[in-house]
């Protein structure tokens, strides 16, 4: 087959599996429905790696290839196909983003199995896929914005999964909310590139994009509304504030859309986009700063947050932040190979406590866990590797993706330096946070479900809550089913943690400096034309300093966090450095008042100007003038009208006859 | 004999009818004035035909006729009809439509 078709299956796959499940929901046993998901996306896996294989056999110059469908619509200037382009940056997003899926949707065979909405579970977790793959396969703007925002509702769907939950719809409509602020960026920027460049088509508007100028007042324009699409969609700061509540979701959405997948289409983007931003550097500047605000915000209030997930969260955060301003500095396939190593590693982390919170019958404070090590050997193991991949230790996946990240950016020798600095002091607070939640989860004396499950036994909550806000909860549609499932109990939960752990080993090999280089010469194609990609290469002793400072800094971050509270049981340095810096902490724990800044900004003031619209201008204006004046005008009319109609015959014969002689006598007075 | 003496009677006809529509209440009457106005306007389109020495206004007398005749049949129909609903023969009394 040849790599159009590849591409067009790794597409279709997914559709008909949404499909499928949604029309067989009330034929097929739902147990079906799970399996049925996971053989959709393993296909379209496969396709992916058909698609791998095929580009492969093309020239070095002929690995762009663009397959159109039909024509969506083609007017004056205007060219939206359905049209896909198969180079090597959307072939080895799609095998990412299937490959991890497949696993995703593997474990989520047995985590969800007791859950009432199965079916419809893995019915929006193929739409989603589906969606993510429209978004990287795309090979026009008006696709990737259709596929943005389809990411975008499959989100607000799987967030508010469980649509009884209160928390879990309000969750889900903020994240729909910011996204949707993100998509007007990402349409609005695309209308400024589209201006200048007159086509919509990808290979097309990016050859425009050498013509014009630098830092062209309109491309700086679209590029940082592009920005703001990405930044919305990848949680960076200000639009992240729906990253930690969407981890309302259940766990397998949090690993596959807010670890591994949706959040990364903003750094995409920006790889995909970058003809432009290397035309505008301004724009490019502004990725990187904010990527580097981004990992320090989030690293620090991963520190102080004692939900287990948003943990989690918050670290995807802020490696995200890491890739964001790895591509917007330059470091292209750094910053996509942090993208793949973390798509193995934190969605290992997420699998690993989707576990720990089921063996805690749903529970996710930090403060209620403790011990899991013994009754939970598998799921240590599993948190434990990528716990070190996204540490950094070596030699994990994550040690080196991020220190090429590192070196690369600090290779830009200007300013750039004090971001790549600013990444080095995150990465140590990484090590902190990360193995300050595995030691409170894992070690220390076991809490009660710990106990319990050593003796086999499988906690179960006296009444289900909801964990967030502690209100009593049944298990019927629309809440978390009656039973938890852990790794160590299923064989398909073994199987994706098994794997992408292998992936969290050895993932990093493909890119060791002066080693190997697979990434780097396979993405070559896509960026071809790179400024950067040619001429941007640490130097020998930066890239060894790097590793060796990267190395020195995960390591003295898990001793620091092992000497805090594991050796020191009591955890008494931690509560007197709590109580020390208690402003920090609190301003920490608030999450850098950003949900209040927000608040004071945007949602207030558009709350105050809705209430002034309807007090003043709807019902003043509207209804007082535009609907009142006419309606008081016809009424004066028309009672002035039917006081004439009096009823008496002979009254209006009266009229008449008046009116007939006064206008007889008019023209016979008029004609004489 | 001049146009003029048929014009004049004509005219005091018109009044007369018109005077019995304002002035009477029942409806009946009120019809045979109706006819009188009519029956005057044909008396002067004749006079004129015969003037100006064509049968123009003879035709369009005839047609008056018609339109009379209708207006005749519909008008005793409804005399008939509000006879049989037992409403009062009085067109001061038949005020329901008004605004």
């Amino acid at each position: 087959m040849s790599l159009e078709t590849f591409g067009w299956l790794v597409l279709l796959c997914p559709l008909a599996g949404t499909l499928l499940i949604a029309f067989t929901s009330q034929v097929l046993p739902s147990k079906a429905h799970g399996y049925l998901g996971t053989v959709a996306i393993a296909l379209s896996f496969a396709s992916a790696i058909g698609a791998l294989l095929a580009l492969q056999d093309l020239g070095d110059e002929e690995r762009q290839v663009v397959t159109v469908a039909w024509d969506y619509a083609s007017t004056v200037g205007v060219d939206a196909q359905l049209s896909l382009l198969l180079d090597p940056l959307a072939v080895f997003m799609s095998l990412v983003v299937s490959g991890v899926s497949t696993l995703i949707h593997l474990y989520a065979v047995a985590y969800m199995a007791s859950d009432r909405g199965y079916t419809r579970f893995f019915a929006y977790l193929n739409f989603f896929v589906f969606s993510m793959l429209l978004l990287v396969l795309a090979g026009n703007f008006f696709f990737l914005i259709v596929g943005w925002a389809f990411v975008g509702a499959a989100s607000y769907l799987l967030i508010s999964f469980w649509y009884r939950r209160t928390t879990a719809t309000a969750a889900g409509i903020k994240a729909f909310v910011i996204n949707v602020v993100g998509d007007v960026g990402l349409v609005l920027g695309t209308y400024f590139l589209f201006k200048h460049t007159g086509s919509l088509d990808f290979l097309r508007a990016f050859e425009g994009a050498g013509e014009l100028g630098r830092n062209d007042g309109d491309l700086v324009a679209g590029c940082l509304l592009l920005l703001v699409g990405a930044f919305a969609k990848s949680a960076q700061v200000p639009l992240h504030t729906w990253l930690p509540d969407a981890m309302e979701g259940p766990t397998p959405v949090s690993a596959l859309i807010h670890a591994a997948t949706m959040v990364t289409a903003g750094v995409y983007l920006i790889a995909r986009m970058h003809p432009f931003f290397e035309q505008a550097p301004i724009a490019a500047d502004v990725g990187a700063i904010i990527g580097c605000l981004t990992l320090v915000v989030a690293a620090t209030i991963a520190l102080v947050v004692t939900d287990l997930k948003r943990v989690i969260a918050y670290s995807t955060m802020s490696q995200i932040g890491y890739m964001v301003m790895g591509v917007s500095s330059g470091a292209y396939v750094a910053g996509l190979f942090h993208l793949m190593t973390h798509a193995f590693f934190k969605a290992l982390l997420f699998m690993a406590a989707g576990s720990v919170i089921a063996a805690m019958a749903g529970n996710q404070n930090l403060d209620r866990m403790g011990g899991f090590r013994k009754a939970m050997p598998f799921t240590f193991g599993c948190m434990a590797i990528g716990g070190l991949a996204l540490a950094g230790v070596p030699p994990f996946a994550g040690f080196f993706s991020k220190d090429e990240i590192l070196a690369y950016v600090a290779a830009r020798e200007d300013w750039h330096v004090v971001l790549a600095v600013l990444g080095f002091a995150g990465s140590f607070l990484t090590a902190v946070y990360t193995w300050r939640m595995i030691f409170r989860a894992f070690f220390g004396p076991p809490v009660e479900p710990a106990r319990e499950l050593e003796h086999g036994h499988l906690h179960h909550a006296p009444e289900h809550t909801n964990p967030a806000s502690g209100e009593v909860e049944d298990t019927d549609v629309g809440f978390p089913g009656p039973d938890h499932h852990i790794a160590e109990r299923s064989w398909s939960m073994k199987v994706a943690m098994g794997l992408l752990a292998v992936g969290a080993v050895v993932g990093g090999f493909l890119q060791i400096p002066k080693v190997s280089h697979v990434l780097e010469s396979f993405l070559e194609p896509s960026f071809a034309e790179s400024r950067y990609f040619e001429e941007l290469h640490p130097s020998d002793g930066l890239t060894y300093a790097g590793l060796a400072i990267g190395a020195l800094l995960a390591v003295g971050g898990i001793a620091l966090a092992y000497a805090l509270w594991v050796k020191d049981a009591d955890r008494r340095r931690v509560s007197t450095l709590r109580a020390r810096l208690a402003g920090v902490h609190a301003f920490f724990a608030r999450k850098w008042y950003f949900d209040e800044l927000i608040d004071a900004v945007v949602v207030r003031p558009f709350a105050w100007f809705g209430r002034f619209a309807r007090d003043v201008f709807e019902r003043a204006v509207v209804n007082g003038v535009f609907v009142g004046g006419p309606s008081v005008a016809v009424r004066a009319g028309s009672a002035a009208v039917r006081a004439v109609q009096s009823g008496f015959l002979r009254y209006y014969a009266a009229l008449l006859l008046l009116g007939v002689t006064a206008l007889s006598l008019y023209f016979l007075l008029s004609a004489s | 004999m001049s146009v003029e003496w048929y014009l004049v009677l004509s005219a005091l006809l018109f009044s007369i009818g018109a005077g019995g529509v304002l002035v009477r209440r029942n409806p009946l009457v009120i019809l045979l004035c109706i006819e009188l106005m009519l029956n005057a306007g044909n008396l002067a389109l004749v006079a004129f035909a015969r003037a100006h020495g064509n049968q123009d206004g003879q035709i369009f007398a005839l047609i008056v006729m018609v339109v009379a005749a209708c207006e005749v049949a519909v008008g005793l129909g409804l005399i008939v009809a509000i006879f049989r609903r037992r409403l009062p023969i009085d067109v001061d009394e038949l005020r329901e439509l008004q605004g």
